[in-house]
């Protein structure tokens, strides 16, 4: 489970001969680029290796790992390097998955940085957040992290940690090309961390987050958020260790005060069939927010209780919300707010026979939605009325037509109120239906 | 320079929190030497009707730079991804860094930094499963049936492998109320208790609730100032039903499952069959009209008998349904009043004298264009 770079200084021993002097260059650093559509890791690492001219072997063996074999490469760093140095051909010998031979020649014996590259599973990502509702439900503090999973069998230590935000098209999974073709068990659990590595952890800790404000302090490591193409990149401040099978939660962002509107709305394509609370507020900077997209993932919500006290509202999973998208955020039914249709009447007209069987008729039918507001406070109601087949809509109250099968209207209702809508839909059905 | 204060919340209680002080140690080793922090100020809430969230608080003294801090809840279900850890004082000036998951066990660590040796109260919140709940109530109705008196128990039972020596308990309503509970344990709890509530009794013939017609016993009590209630939404619970027999004893009249009750609106309890009044349904008229093809008209009458073998007059409730089109014929009749609820269904209400006289509803209705 750990990956292994060995210089073979017995240049010309067969492939099968494993009797070989070695050394082991330790990496310079390390830079993880891990995706969070797919089971995707990009690792870069430099290391500084020692060349004798003429013809050199580098092994590099990933044994109980997740690389991906195709994915491997490397390339010398610097003009000094590509100038000195030729990757002559890559071996990858019969009798392991976990390794390859790099054959290179050197023109000037020295000592060059190169980096090698490779894919990895095992390594994830993906975003939550907390947010805090004031008791007016006007505004919400929100909180967003970043959590790295790492079942790589793989330590990274000190790693500069990029997390990449988008969908990417992959043509075959990494886990699937990090699997060896003849099959072997897989990866045994790594034991917990040893020592070392907490250490490590910790110095990379204190060495990335500094005393910015010269109080004392050592603050959260700054989350820096960039876009690329189609992307965007989060890059966390300094490095992490993040030791295999630990997972590590970073704090992304915290933003007071984002203001906030509450909403009971029945929107069946959108919600379910429940009328339930949803919560409004928008990713754009009038929100105090917009200044990335906001990663899918989840949200827990809690009710600023008083004297710093929190209640449980809900949690669930949001979509990812680009930069100036509206966010909704449905909490569920609330028992102190409910909606109940009824169809009061129903007629049947312009019935339309063949050879004496009925092929067309039209209903007419009255129905009464009654909203209740149970709580001492006004509340916004939006419902979104959706009606099958070719129909005529009619009301006295001012719904809107949202699509060609949906009527929407939105009201404010008084605290302890109800509220009646009434609507007719005439519905023309078999022959009598235009469509 | 970087301090390794570990501390170590044990989440079984008893062994209680620990912060040990020692040079650099394995946070897999998980081997302290360790002072205790009390746990301070636990309140448990049920303010969200589907889970429970524990709040507590720990004082913890940490030292100038990074400290850190083991929770682990070993042998309890504590959702992790729920916890939630800052200190009491939002302007202490400490910072949550980090908060980092250990393979394969109950436990996380989280880097705090601090900007100088102190004593920072923390309050920790998180979910935790398996504390239920149970609303239950008792109702003494009086003699004559027009008052009760209303009480609203709470009831919880431990089995999340936590004990709480001392904690509020927050029911949803905000009620508070002090106790402990030790794993394993229930404790039911008088939260709120009304007297002289007004109350309805009904009689009600509903196929729906009673496939076999016969007569349902409602009490309905509006949750409103005006009859005595209306400070709280009642939790969906069993009331139990008791009635003051007039020799200074009560008995047992029945039961039911109160249903979430919001301020203004009704609770309807049924304590059973009111067995001194018998309705008996008659078809009298079924006849087809108006065919047209394959659709039809029909001309309908149902007649019931209602009969109130009480020493008193009764107000009967008939809830009748119809499908379709249908509408209903001014023929109708023996009824004190109607309310046509919705398309299906309508509500006529009888008076049917007492001794048992006979009294007749007949209700007349046509189909149309049925297929």
């Amino acid at each position: 489970m750990r990956l292994f770079l060995l210089v073979l200084v017995l240049a010309a021993a067969p492939l099968c001969a494993k009797e070989e002097l070695v050394t082991l260059p330790k990496r310079d650093s390390v830079q993880l680029t891990i995706y969070n559509s797919e089971d995707l890791t990009l690792v870069r690492e430099r290391r500084t290796l020692s060349f004798k001219q003429g013809s050199n072997r580098l092994q590099f063996s990933w044994a109980n790992t997740l690389i991906d074999p195709t994915s491997v490469e490397l390339m010398p760093v610097g003009d000094a390097a590509r100038a000195a140095i030729d990757i002559a051909d890559t071996s990858f010998p019969a009798e392991s998955h976990e390794m390859l031979i790099w054959t290179i020649s050197c023109k000037t014996a020295g000592s060059y940085p190169v980096e090698i590259s490779y894919f990895t599973s095992g390594i994830s990502w993906h975003a939550e957040y907390v947010g805090v509702v004031n008791a007016g439900e006007s505004s919400v503090e929100i909180t967003a992290y970043v959590t790295v999973n790492n079942w790589s069998g793989e330590q990274y230590e000190d790693a500069q940690v990029r997390l990449v935000i988008g969908v990417i098209n992959l043509v075959e999974k990494i886990i699937n090309l990090a699997q060896p073709r003849h099959p072997v068990p897989p990866p045994a659990p790594a034991p917990a961390a040893p020592s070392e590595e907490m250490e490590d952890d910790l110095r990379g800790m204190q060495e990335a987050m500094d005393d910015p404000d010269g109080d004392g302090m050592v603050r959260p490591k700054e989350i820096k958020k960039s876009g690329l193409s189609e992307y965007y990149i989060f890059t966390v401040g300094g490095t992490e260790t993040i030791a295999n099978q630990w997972s590590k939660r970073l704090r992304s962002f915290v933003v007071g005060g984002v203001p906030l509107k509450t909403a009971y709305t029945l929107k069946p394509r959108e919600f379910g069939p429940l009328f339930t609370k949803v919560l409004e507020f928008k990713n754009d900077e009038e929100h105090k927010l917009g200044k990335e997209p906001l990663p899918d993932g989840v949200l827990r919500l809690y009710r600023d209780q008083g004297q710093g006290r929190l209640g449980f509202m809900g949690a669930l999973v949001t979509k990812y919300i680009p930069k100036g998208e509206e966010v909704k955020v449905n909490v569920g039914p609330d028992a102190e707010c409910t909606l109940a249709e009824k169809r009061m009447s129903l007629r049947k007209k312009d019935l339309m026979f063949e050879h004496g069987w009925l092929t067309g008729w039209t209903t007419v039918e009255e129905f009464e939605i009654e909203v209740k507001n149970f709580r001492g406070r006004a509340v916004e109601v939006e419902i979104h009325r959706v009606i099958g087949g070719d129909f005529d809509f009619d009301s006295t109250d001012t719904f809107e037509k949202e699509d060609a099968q949906t009527r929407k209207i939105r009201f404010s209702l008084d605290p302890n109120s109800p509220r009646k809508l009434r609507f007719t839909v005439t519905t023309r059905h078999g022959r009598n239906s235009r469509r | 320079m970087n301090k390794r204060i570990l501390m170590t919340f044990c989440f079984t209680f008893g062994v209680g929190a620990m912060i040990s002080l020692l040079n650099p140690t394995p946070a897999d080793a998980r081997i302290k030497l360790a002072t205790l922090p009390d746990r301070e100020a636990v309140v448990v809430r049920f303010d969200n009707p589907n889970v429970v969230m524990v709040e507590e608080e720990r004082t913890i003294s940490l030292q100038k730079g990074v400290n850190n801090v083991d929770f682990s809840w070993a042998g309890t279900q504590i959702d992790k991804g729920s916890i939630i850890f800052r200190p009491a004082d939002p302007a202490a000036k400490v910072e949550i860094l980090s908060t980092s998951y250990p393979p394969g066990e109950a436990a996380l660590t989280w880097q705090i930094s601090a900007a100088e040796a102190m004593s920072v109260k923390f309050r920790l919140s998180y979910l935790m499963a398996n504390i239920q709940r149970e609303t239950d109530y008792r109702m003494l109705v009086s003699k004559d049936e027009q008052t009760c008196s209303f009480k609203h128990y709470f009831k919880i039972r431990n089995w999340s492998g936590g004990r709480f020596a001392t904690a509020d308990f927050v029911t949803r309503d905000g009620k508070k109320f002090e106790k402990g509970l030790e794993n394993g344990e229930a404790k039911r709890v008088l939260v709120n208790s009304w007297d002289k509530v007004k109350l309805t009794k009904e009689y009600v013939y509903d196929l729906t609730r009673q496939p076999e017609g016969k007569v349902l016993t409602d009490y309905v009590l509006k949750n409103a100032k005006e009859i005595g209630l209306g400070s709280i939404p009642l939790e969906y619970g069993k009331v139990r039903i008791y009635q003051d027999d007039g020799s200074g004893t009560t008995a047992f009249t029945g039961e039911d499952w109160g249903r979430f009750t919001p301020i203004g609106d009704d609770m309807r309890l049924n304590i059973g069959i009111a067995q001194d009044i018998k309705i008996e349904m008659k078809k009298m008229v079924n006849d087809v009209q108006n065919r047209r093809g394959n659709v039809y008209d029909t001309d309908e009458v149902d007649e019931y008998e209602i009969k109130n073998f009480k020493d008193t007059e009764a107000v009967v409730t008939l809830v009748l349904r119809v499908d379709g089109e249908w509408e209903m014929k001014a023929t109708t009749s023996g009824h004190d009043s109607f309310e046509r609820v919705d398309n299906e269904t309508i509500r006529f209400k009888v008076k049917a004298p007492a001794k048992g006289t006979p009294v007749k509803l007949r209700f007349h209705y046509q189909k149309k264009n049925v297929w």
